[in-house]
């Protein structure tokens, strides 16, 4: 199928000024400026399918936000290519970000000082969509975003939960086919974030709108994405499903036993014991070399074992190997 | 085309709409400016005057054509706080990341720019500028023929578009330093002491500049020179000067235009 959004070694250079310490160094800085070019994007390339949702994630510096910003237009690349919906941002920013909805969690393009509808009104116009798909649409995402109760409330006495809902609102009024969303459940209750979770999956699945996602919220990665780009020091450092993703970076299963009483021998040729405390033992093990049934039937074995539980790795073990690697 | 523009005139009448809404939520604001603003101007005017009296025509300009030419320049500076304010502060959008948001959208960046903003609250810096105007003329006897008019709108659309480009040109600044707030600061200081009195007073380097480089000369000098009858003592330009100013404006805001352009080609959006 072709690709929503083709991205072809992506390099985005600063300058920054080195600037030494206290007054000295300002001076220094002033009169013999010592630049450095430092590579915020440093090489990056993906594609992306119609209906994808993607989580784009990574720490905080790793360049998740300039990369956002150069795929809507925002800021040039200084080298390679960008293709949206087969459209380059820059060469014609228009045309390509009529077909995109962006949200920053950490700002709002809705009108602080008057009512949240309002907002809405004025994007209406500059999309130039109709009032009668404005009318459907808005009836739509009433639906999903619960905004009749507060559309008419000033947004400066929104909640933030309600705001970030008007804004991802406001992005999708004329019916984009790609979301892009900077942190969308930034600060956000348990509430909040299930409902706006809820509603991204309902617009790919009615919709098959292409959803890319940065955050820091794993819980969101791990409910919403299909498949997962991690990025650090500018560069992609993993490209894949989730379920392998785990797979590769966090192989390690973990058995937790409790002992009836204290015993000696707790050693397992396959498995590691990680910790122990009184009568609890947590063993490693690779799902690879031994089954948890065929490691549990030996242990039980020899050991006088009162209960037992297997843990399975998370995105977040996986995540935090990705950044150690790195 | 034809859809074009009555696209973007649909838009900036919602724009409009909603900036005088804004500006209603906050009235004791409003009332504020109501008070302060008339203060400065027409202590501005009494200044010139005291000057004139005590001493000696400025220049060979006496009071009644300094009123017409101080109201000239008041017209052109309100009329800018009305429709441009919005340069002013191109450097708090670049940090708080709202000029992202202009890029986002299919629109030009810098109609949305000027059009996000009407200041209607600047009608008040409009009303001390028409009243030491009208003065003016009144003390002059400015005759309101059908061509003086279109002369006078001429030069006032020209003026707001000598002072809008130098404020776009500033503006721009701030997409490479993200700072600019002393500047134009120091810019509208600059306009009022190069609008309030005739350029013949500056040393010759200034007026040199003020024509040439930085032309705020055409904002209300050379035309009110023209409109009085007085032979300007400085330069001795070919051209008439009513119609300099329109063509000035122009030139500038088109030479604005493209210093913005390059500026947001090398915008680095702040933050995150």
């Amino acid at each position: 199928m072709e690709a929503v959004i083709e991205v072809h070694d992506l390099v985005k250079e600063y300058t920054i000024a080195k600037k030494g310490s206290g007054l000295r160094g300002a001076l220094k800085g002033l009169l013999f400026p010592e630049k450095k070019t430092v590579r915020g994007v440093d090489g990056i390339s993906f594609s992306i399918a119609p209906g994808e949702i993607v989580g784009y994630i990574g720490p905080n510096g790793a360049g998740k936000s300039t990369t956002i910003k150069m795929l809507t237009g925002i800021l040039h690349p200084t080298s390679g290519s960008i293709k949206v919906c087969g459209i380059s941002p820059q060469a014609d920013r228009k045309s390509v970000v009529r077909k995109l909805g962006v949200v920053f969690g950490q700002r709002t393009q809705l009108y602080w000082d008057l009512r949240l509808g309002e907002s809405f009104e004025l994007l209406r116009r500059i999309y130039q969509v109709d009032k009668t798909s404005f009318e459907e649409n808005m009836s739509i995402l009433s639906d999903v975003l619960k905004l009749e109760e507060f559309i008419h409330t000033p947004v400066r006495q929104l909640s933030l939960g309600q705001r970030m809902r008007g804004d991802i609102a406001a992005a999708m009024l004329h019916s984009p086919s790609v979301l892009f969303l900077d942190e969308p459940t930034i600060g956000l209750d348990a509430d909040a974030k299930h409902a706006i979770r809820h509603f991204i999956k309902e617009i790919n699945r009615k919709r098959g709108v292409t959803v890319i996602l940065t955050t820091h919220d794993l819980d969101d990665v791990e409910q919403l994405c299909t498949r997962l780009v991690v990025v650090n020091h500018g560069k992609v450092v993993e490209d894949g499903p989730m379920a392998s993703l785990i797979r590769k970076l966090a192989p390690h299963r973990l058995l937790v036993v409790e002992l009836q009483q204290p015993f000696d021998d707790l050693e397992h040729p396959a498995a590691e014991i990680i910790k122990q405390d009184g009568l609890k033992v947590w063993y490693q093990f690779e799902k690879s070399r031994i089954s948890a049934a065929q490691l549990i039937s030996e242990l039980s074995q020899k050991l006088p074992i009162q209960d037992l539980s297997v843990k399975e790795p998370d995105i977040e073990d996986a995540i935090r190997e990705v950044y150690k690697m790195t | 085309m034809v859809t074009t523009i009555r696209h973007y005139f649909s838009v900036a009448a919602c724009f409009a709409r909603l900036a005088v809404q804004r500006q209603l939520e906050y009235p004791l604001f409003l009332f504020s400016w109501l008070l302060m603003i008339p203060i400065q101007y027409f202590s501005g005017i009494w200044m010139l005057k005291i000057i004139v009296d005590r001493f000696q025509p400025l220049n060979g300009w006496d009071f009644p054509e300094l009123a017409f030419l101080y109201g000239l320049g008041l017209l052109s500076h309100g009329m800018l706080v009305v429709f441009f304010i919005n340069t002013w502060q191109i450097d708090n959008m670049v940090i708080q990341g709202t000029f992202d948001r202009l890029l986002l959208r299919p629109m030009s960046v810098f109609f949305q720019l000027v059009a996000s903003y009407v200041n209607f609250i600047g009608l008040i810096d409009c009303i001390p500028g028409l009243i030491i105007f009208l003065y003016g003329c009144q003390l002059v006897g400015f005759e309101w023929t059908l061509g003086n008019i279109i002369k006078l709108l001429l030069v006032l659309i020209g003026g707001v578009l000598i002072r809008a480009s130098l404020f776009i040109s500033l503006g721009t600044i701030a997409f490479w330093t993200k700072r600019n707030a002393s500047m134009v600061g120091f810019t509208l200081s600059m306009l009022e002491r190069g609008t309030m009195y005739p350029l013949g007073i500056y040393p010759y380097v200034l007026q040199v500049i003020f024509t040439f480089i930085i032309p705020i000369g055409f904002i209300s000098f050379y035309p009110a020179a023209e409109f009085l009858g007085k032979g300007s003592e400085s330069f001795q330009l070919p051209l008439n000067f009513a119609l300099a100013t329109p063509a000035v404006g122009l030139a500038c805001f088109m030479l604005s235009q493209w210093i913005f352009r390059r500026g947001m080609r090398s915008y680095e959006s702040a933050g995150s």
